[in-house]
């Protein structure tokens, strides 16, 4: 079997084309099925590794999906059951029109996509620079710079809280020097400014890897053809780096969206009081009732916009160095 | 109006252009770290001096200098107030009660986990067939899901008497009747739960790497007979090795954080406690002790430093036999 195995592989690689007709068609009928399939892998491994992928992807796809569908159950099921079926008992999706006539989940939704959105650009922006310099430069210095970035996520972001606080809210000088307003404390600015910070180191290592792989020549023909030091950076080498700096861009913002340290702690409650999403999923939650349906319809629902970017993201993650780009 | 913009920005351009590459790599560099002085290393500097004050545990502020007190205490588990051991070198309070312990074995576990499934995602995401879009969205979803929600379908799986997994692991003798209180059980469903939502984030990363790739090296691979396990040691892997070590990096450095998973699921710290619930447990419990908590997150800081120097000294060798530095 082995012996025939290798003769078939053999002629595989050199007639390239993977023809089913190859075998004896007399011999199959006297073989099982399962000896069939083996024999027709052997003879087209790209088959067999096909069916292997999909059976691993089922697999795969079914225990990670499985939690999700289960909340999607828990939507359904009637307020106050605790005892979730596998199958739901019925269809009822009133739980997803409640959660708006309960608490005005849209703003809270508004909140948290306002700050992704914000904290998404400016780091992507910033970041961007960073990693061009850390990526493509030589300057003195990098090494321990680069290093820095890194020591900052050491520590739990909540060691960083109550100095923030301070800051933010009872004035106490930053660096010693001077104070914020006092006007930012409750405000967008003061949960940005924070998750800027903290997300910024990853998406700068990020794009410091992507920046540092697209090759010097590239960079200088765009230079020779007269572009500025900047304009190459974002005409050539973001454009080539699509995959990365998407990449880091959805990070960054599903980070920010999900958020619930900082943006539950430096707001008010209320969504008018720019409270994250996450505060009004469990707005459901009282001191003696939880209603386990809203909150999971109230999760499914503050997931679509994250779906939405992710599905456009998409494009920019697939046109890497291979489509389009090389063209520019 | 928008040409005396277009003035300072030409005069701008022009002014970059005449500078040395190091004057200009620090230009490019001053807004990101702007941003980090004043939002990161600020506050983590006034968190360090912290950690030398006396705690003061009937109000918000600081005792008086103690210089390595609150260490000494921790690491010899003398701090009574302590919601639990950080380590106890007594070895009396068992393996995943102790902080440092129990939060080593979390990260090296979800990350092994998480790096091998989310590398199984990637190569799905990649793969071509009808639907990969879906599949795609399908993959990444679990990461979009706000950590108190990760907490809450965990706790509804698991919860006592009603959990749908609840009944069948308890009769095969892997959990306790009440999973969610129990530290081993407890620590397993918090790994669980940490490694369904991440893989996704490994996975994302890689595909970025994976689909940085020159499609034109595999046309050569090809062109010359290489074996599909040949394309991936020598094509694949060392071209996504970097992408997929800043992916580890950083997942480590978070795993070695964990702390929301495990209230949310109301698995609880004082059930597992990981190293950052006795950072905030202290900062925000009955009795606060912002020093302690200071300290903590100190040693935290150097637990994870130790693991990015074997990080680091792995990249270092593997780039030399990779042959790519």
């Amino acid at each position: 079997m082995s012996i025939d195995a290798r003769n078939h592989e053999d002629a595989e690689t050199f007639d390239g084309t993977g023809d089913e007709s190859g075998g004896e068609p007399g011999d199959d009928e006297n073989r099982s099925p399962i000896q069939r399939w083996a024999d027709d892998w052997i003879r087209n491994p790209e088959k067999a590794y096909a069916v292997m992928l999909v059976f691993l992807g089922g697999v795969l796809l079914t225990t990670s999906l499985f939690p999700l569908y289960w909340l999607f159950n828990v939507a359904m099921a009637p307020p106050g059951q605790t005892d979730i079926p596998l199958i739901p008992a019925t269809i009822d999706l009133s739980a997803f029109v409640q959660v708006f006539q309960q608490v005005p989940f849209a703003r809270f939704m508004f909140n948290s996509l306002f700050y992704a959105f914000t904290v998404t650009v400016f780091v992507l922006l910033v970041a961007s620079l960073a990693g061009y310099a850390f990526g493509r430069l030589e300057f003195r210095g990098k090494t321990p710079l680069l290093f820095a970035l890194l020591v900052l996520s050491f520590f739990p972001p909540a060691t960083l809280f109550i100095p923030l606080f301070r800051a933010f809210n009872q004035q106490v000088p930053m660096l010693g020097l001077f104070t914020l307003p006092v006007e930012i404390y409750g405000t967008p600015g003061a949960v940005v400014a924070p998750l800027s910070a903290f997300t910024m180191p990853l998406a700068i290592f990020i794009l410091t890897t992507f920046y540092g792989q697209i090759p010097d020549g590239l960079e200088e023909a765009a230079r020779v053809e007269g572009t500025t030091r900047l304009g190459a950076l974002f005409r050539v080498i973001m454009p080539l780096s699509a995959p990365g700096v998407a990449t880091a861009g959805i990070l960054t913002f599903i980070t920010v969206y999900t958020e619930f340290f900082f943006s539950f702690l430096m707001t008010g409650n209320s969504a008018a009081e720019w409270a994250p999403v996450v505060d009004g999923v469990i707005a459901f939650q009282t001191q003696y009732t939880v209603r386990y349906d809203l909150q999971a319809a109230a999760s499914l629902i503050a997931i679509i916009p994250v779906a939405i970017l992710v599905v456009v993201a998409q494009d920019k993650i697939i046109s890497g160095l291979t489509q389009g780009a090389l063209k520019e | 109006m928008s040409s005396g913009g277009d003035g300072i920005l030409s005069r701008l351009a022009t002014w970059t252009e005449n500078l040395s590459e190091q004057a200009y790599a620090y230009l490019l560099l001053v807004p990101g770290f702007l941003v980090l002085l004043l939002f990161a290393f600020w506050p983590l500097a006034s968190a360090i001096r912290m950690s030398f004050f006396a705690d003061v545990i009937t109000s918000a502020s600081l005792g008086e200098f103690v210089g390595f007190q609150n260490y000494v205490r921790l690491l010899t588990n003398t701090n009574a107030l302590a919601p639990a051991a950080f380590v106890d070198p007594s070895f009396e309070t068992p393996i995943l009660e102790q902080a440092l312990f129990m939060t080593v074995l979390f990260a090296v576990l979800s990350v092994t986990g998480e790096t091998l499934l989310g590398f199984l995602y990637a190569m799905l995401m990649k793969a071509e067939y009808k639907g990969r879009r879906l599949v795609r969205l399908l993959i990444i979803l679990p990461w979009a899901i706000p950590i108190v929600i990760q907490g809450m379908i965990f706790f509804l799986l698991f919860r006592p008497g009603y959990g749908l997994l609840t009944e069948p692991l308890q009769q095969l003798g892997i959990f306790s009747s009440l999973p969610l209180n129990t530290t081993f059980d407890g620590f397993v469903i918090v790994t669980v739960a940490d490694i369904w939502k991440t893989s996704a984030f490994m996975a994302l990363l890689i595909l970025a790497g994976l689909e940085s790739v020159n499609q034109d090296l595999y046309e050569v691979a090809d062109v010359m007979g290489a074996s599909r396990w040949q394309r991936f040691r020598y094509i694949t892997f060392p071209l996504v090795f970097p992408v997929l070590m800043v992916a580890m990096l950083f997942r480590t450095m978070g795993a070695l954080r964990v702390y929301g998973i495990i209230e949310s699921t109301t698995v609880g710290c004082s059930t597992v406690p990981s190293m950052t619930c006795l950072v905030t447990q202290m900062m925000f419990g009955s009795a606060t002790q912002y020093g302690s908590a200071a300290a903590v997150s100190v040693l935290i800081a150097i637990v994870v430093g130790l693991f990015i120097m074997v990080y680091l000294g792995f990249i270092r060798r593997s780039n030399q036999s990779l042959g790519l530095a």
